[in-house]
């Protein structure tokens, strides 16, 4: 059966004709999980055995005609960041491997009424720094399209079981490009909305001004309709936005910006061929399209690596084995502190918390965290203004096609400058998108990026959907196909 | 030259809020410990700050009433440093945009009024509570247990400028503060279970030198008495050092409230880095001008515009400061009781001494009604007119408060009129002096003591009625002639 | 800018307790970073109000109402060391 790769409204559809149970779709998710996770890795947890008989009251309900709305009985992964009462969220950390939640967050909370069916908690790089996966403490996801590749990161798992087809979509998080970003590599949709629009409470903060909770999908239909479901509101969320304006409906003539320093060096031809691609696409169907300059841009790999690490020093200070988690028994508190960190913490995430409290001290505080504030002012201001002039923004997801396990890890520059094209959007807040549209000269999937400004994710997400009709992106991850 | 001493201080104030600042966690008083905690106030990854809108309203509330500046933009910052009870290991505080500057507070010193500069009001958490296990000592314990109910609570912090000159201003900055919370009824203000909990900062220098002398900061006094000890003990602590050229390093002090002096805290490697920034789980607060002129409609009647009403009404700056930290309903009982008896200090004497003796012997917390401003003036103005004794008015009083009664018509069917005729004084002296010639003669001797045995005869022969003042008058008289 | 890293200073702070190996590598990777930011902290950029919320929002503030949340136990659940109904930590001196 190939339930799982249908749009989530086309599967609710089956399930209210009765030609689909939700158990039965279960079933065939956990099926996929059996035949790829050996290979992929995607998810550390699977939920199989205590939620089936939620797949079986989903039935019911859908007999009874009485289903919670479109997602009831939608299979959904969960990025092992975002907290589930009563199971582990483990960030992929030694430090909370089994730390067990006595808490929803939020977004969890909102798909529960939903009567969504997690299948498990999906793997990511330790506290969601990283690019690749690499850095989890649990063992890196395997890439479904080239296993010897990674699937980027750090909601590496979450957009690995989309592509593999172990879940019918799933949650993830976004600082820098952290849905994006592996959404490209394997080949899926990766939606980061407006900051604020989704509840951070229960996602366990990485920086907080950056973090924002998104869906990972296999099409943009089913980004917007768990979009809609988990945005809202949340008084537990002191940094939610209240209401957003009426947007604008979908325009059927728009202005959209290449970022010309987002087509310099440092981007793959391949890559840059995907937005001309696009670009001549839309403007087929009378779109207009122009080059925009956002010199700041350059700067977004230095204003976030002061930024993020300068947030996630303090963000991580409360993982220090008093409380919950890890602990490593010291002669003092102070001791076992510092032992308890030095043990469960990983090298990159130690790395950014040294680097973040390097940029807050004393005499180095106005040099580097205050100087990316002002530049992230900066930038905003700058992305304020090319919305006067255009639409939306258009740029590359990723520099190039997914990398090798190895590939980067040794180079950490070069592995930061992976979220090069994503950062702009987590600095300013604004929405971003990114949609698979043709395949590399590797033959590995590559995406298109589109930004618009605070507040239109729904207008972002309608024109996206004309634009993915428009590439009609078909091509299926390896593992997909051999199965065949 | 004269040494002179410089002294900040810096006051946490817990607030009665029904919640906590930055969950709605209950503000618990209790012994059970880790009862009120949800993963915000225990630090639980992944949960996130709401701050308290009553608090804010509080600390703003205390920020207009010491004459600060409000913000019109505040921002929350995170503190960061490592403690076992501190749940993110940040405290979320204020730094550069805190909610009041630049403030003043009147106080009361030795009878005569001094200002206080206040340099900031700013908003914070309470951290968890520590109980060192062992010996008893902190440096010899074993483990360390913690509660976290009090991680959370909001926190106003009032920093003083260095301007407080000895330790009576100082104890009396406090005092002021604390009924200042009280009144305003922002915080339950007890000392005693750390409602208010201060520190200082000590410095002392020669007299007209421009620069103040290294501050050391001083932690751990608990009470008012405590305060003024361990300030004394500093200051002379440092007088001494300074006389004799010794270098003062800037430190922690402890106070040892046995030993009564302060010791060197075990001090952290080189000077504290706090990391402050801006903390990005809070947005900036923007303190509009509606909102505060709708908290500036609420401040009540302020301890120093009460001292200022009791001044009026002819009492002096120490009495009124006294009165003040009475009930107000004490206070205002007062006013209606001088203006019927015109005499402040009698009403203020009558009313704090004996009234208020007589409420707290019963445990009662208010007057009965039929005890009006009234008929207690009534008991006053019968002593002032010498018609009865203090003694009897004590006991009229406290007839009062027992049952519904008019003072003078129970003097009088109580025989507790006192006799003010002088003949007929003169006739009970004479009859007394006739009995007790032994006396007499030792009184003419020097023995001066024994009039008052004879004061004491001549009242209880006229059955208490005798003015004893006219009395004893009346007899020295006899003596001498 | 070419500030040198005190990465046994920075480390205290962030009570990390790093091996000599550890120092060395993360003193290395810390310098190459660091460098990276001297375009970003040359810019001469104006020094205007910075609001931290990235879309400029202000702050709610929230009703003070209370409501119990975790129970006791719930509380206690992960705790590595507990007694008593408290967390057990070993001593802290200062």
């Amino acid at each position: 059966m190939e339930n799982h790769k249908l749009s989530i409204s086309k599967i609710n559809k089956l399930f209210k004709d009765k030609e689909l149970k939700p158990s039965e779709l279960y079933d065939e998710v956990f099926e996929r999980a059996a035949s790829t996770e050996s290979i992929i890795h995607g998810h550390l947890t699977l939920f199989q055995e205590e939620n089936i008989q939620k797949a079986l009251e989903s039935n019911t309900r859908y007999e009874k005609g009485e289903h919670l709305g479109p997602l009831d009985g939608i299979p959904i992964a969960i990025k092992d960041n975002i907290n589930i009462s009563g199971h582990v969220t483990s960030c992929s950390s030694k430090m909370l491997a089994n730390y067990v939640s006595p808490y929803d967050a939020t977004v969890i909370t909102k798909l529960k009424k939903e009567g969504v069916l997690f299948t498990g908690k999906t793997n990511l790089d330790e506290f969601a720094m990283g690019s690749s996966t690499e850095n989890s403490a649990f063992g890196p996801t395997k890439n479904p399209w080239d296993p010897s590749r990674v699937p980027g990161g750090s909601s590496g798992g979450s957009a690995a079981v989309v592509s593999a087809g172990s879940a019918i979509a799933s949650l993830g998080s976004d600082t820098g490009g952290s849905i994006r970003q592996p959404a490209s590599f394997c080949g899926v949709v990766g939606f980061k909305p407006t900051y604020g629009t989704v509840s951070r409470y229960g996602l366990i903060a990485f920086a907080s001004s950056l973090d924002q909770i998104g869906p990972i999908t296999n099409n943009v239909e089913d980004a917007k309709l768990i979009f809609n479901s988990i945005s809202g509101h949340d008084p537990k969320d002191a940094t939610s936005l209240i209401a957003t304006k009426t947007e604008q409906p979908n325009l059927n003539k728009a202005k959209i910006g290449i970022i010309k320093e987002l087509m310099e060096d440092g981007i793959s031809e391949d890559a840059k061929e995907e937005v001309y691609k696009v670009a001549k696409l839309m403007e087929a169907e009378g779109h207009e399209i122009v080059e925009v300059s956002l010199p700041l841009t350059k700067m977004s790999i230095s204003i976030y690596y002061l930024i993020a690490p300068a947030e996630c020093s303090a963000n991580l200070s409360r993982f220090d084995g008093v409380r919950y988690g890890a602990r490593v028994s010291g002669n003092t508190s102070s001791e076992m502190m510092e032992l308890t960190r030095a043990e469960g913490f990983g090298p990159e995430v130690k790395k950014r918390i040294l680097l973040g409290t390097y940029a807050l001290s004393a005499g180095y505080y106005d040099a580097y965290y205050g100087q990316a504030l002002k530049a992230r002012a900066m930038m905003k201001k700058e992305f304020t203004d090319i919305y006067k002039q255009v639409d939306y923004v258009i740029s590359p997801t990723t520099p190039s096609d997914p990398f090798k396990f190895g590939e980067k890890s040794d180079n950490q520059l070069e592995m930061y400058m992976s979220d090069l094209c994503t950062i702009p959007a987590n600095l300013v807040g604004m929405p971003a998108i990114s949609i698979p549209t043709g395949l590399s000269s590797q033959g590995l999937p590559l995406s298109v990026q589109i930004m618009s400004p605070a507040n239109t994710d729904n207008t972002l997400l309608d024109f996206s959907q004309t634009l993915q009709s428009l590439v009609s992106f078909i091509d299926k991850p390896i593992l997909n196909r051999t199965e065949k | 030259m004269n040494i002179i001493p410089t002294i900040g201080m810096e006051t946490h104030v817990e607030l009665k809020t029904n919640s906590k600042m930055f969950c709605r966690c209950y503000v618990l008083d209790t012994d059970l410990p880790n009862e009120s905690l949800c993963p915000t106030c225990l630090g639980l990854p992944g949960s996130l700050p709401a701050p308290n809108k009553k608090a804010i309203e509080f600390i703003t509330l205390l920020a207009l009433s010491t004459n600060c500046s409000i913000t019109n933009e505040g921002m929350f910052h995170r503190k960061n440093y490592f403690y076992p009870d501190l749940p993110k290991n940040y405290q979320i505080s204020q730094f550069d945009l805190p909610v009041g500057t630049e403030g003043s507070l009147e106080i009361v010193v030795d009878g005569e009024f001094e200002t206080v500069e206040i340099e900031r009001v700013h908003m914070e958490e309470d951290t968890g509570k520590s109980t060192h296990i062992g010996s008893g000592r902190i440096d010899s314990a074993t483990s360390t247990h913690l509660d976290f109910n009090r991680a959370g609570i909001p926190l106003v912090e009032v920093v003083t400028k260095p301007l407080i000159k000895s330790s009576k201003e100082a104890v009396a900055y406090i005092e002021e503060l604390r009924q200042l919370v009280i009144d305003l009824n922002i915080s339950e203000g007890k000392l005693e279970k750390g409602n208010l909990r201060f520190d200082a900062n000590i410095s002392v220098a020669y007299e007209g030198d421009k620069e103040l002398g290294t501050k050391v900061e001083i932690k751990n006094m608990n009470s008012l008495k405590s305060l003024e000890k361990a300030i004394e003990y500093e200051i002379s602590r440092q007088t001494k050092m300074l006389k004799s050229k010794e270098n003062i390093i800037q430190e922690t002090r402890h106070w040892d409230e046995k030993k009564e002096v302060t010791s060197s805290m075990r001090s952290k490697e080189g000077s504290a880095d706090y990391r402050y920034f801006s903390d990005p789980d809070i947005p900036n607060m923007i303190l509009s001008e509606d909102f505060v002129n709708t908290i500036k409609a609420t401040i009540p009647v302020l301890p120093s515009e009460k001292r200022k009403v009791f001044m009026d009404s002819g009492l002096s700056i120490e009495d009124s400061n006294n009165l003040g930290k009475s009930s107000n309903w004490i206070g205002e009982f007062y006013i209606q009781v001088s203006e019927i008896t015109k005499d402040s200090k009698a009403s203020f004497n009558f009313i704090t001494g004996e009234l208020q003796g007589q409420l707290r012997k019963l445990e009662l917390l208010s007057l009965p009604n039929w005890v009006t401003a009234k008929n207690l003036s009534e008991i006053i103005i019968l002593v002032n007119n010498d018609k009865i004794s203090f003694t009897s008015a004590k006991e009229i009083l406290t007839k009062l408060i027992e049952e519904k009664l008019e003072p003078e018509e129970y003097a009088v069917s109580n025989n507790l009129i006192q006799e003010n005729d002088i003949d007929e004084i003169g006739k009970i002296v004479l009859e007394v002096i006739d009995s007790n010639e032994e006396v007499i003669i030792r009184i003419s001797d020097g023995e001066d003591k024994l009039i008052g045995f004879l004061v004491g005869q001549i009242i209880k022969l006229s059955k208490g009625k005798v003015n004893p003042s006219v009395a004893k008058e009346l007899l020295l008289k006899e003596i001498n002639s | 800018m070419t500030d040198k890293i005190d990465i046994k200073n920075v480390a205290k702070l962030a009570a990390l307790k790093l091996n000599e190996d550890e120092q060395q590598q993360l003193e290395k990777d810390l310098s190459m970073i660091i460098e990276h930011f001297a375009a970003l902290s040359e810019m001469d950029l104006p020094d205007d109000k910075i609001s931290i919320h990235p879309l400029g929002m202000s702050l709610n503030l929230a009703e003070d109402i209370a409501s119990k949340s975790l129970t006791h136990e719930e509380a206690l659940r992960n705790a590595p060391d507990s007694k008593d109904g408290q967390f057990v930590v070993p001593p802290s001196l200062d």
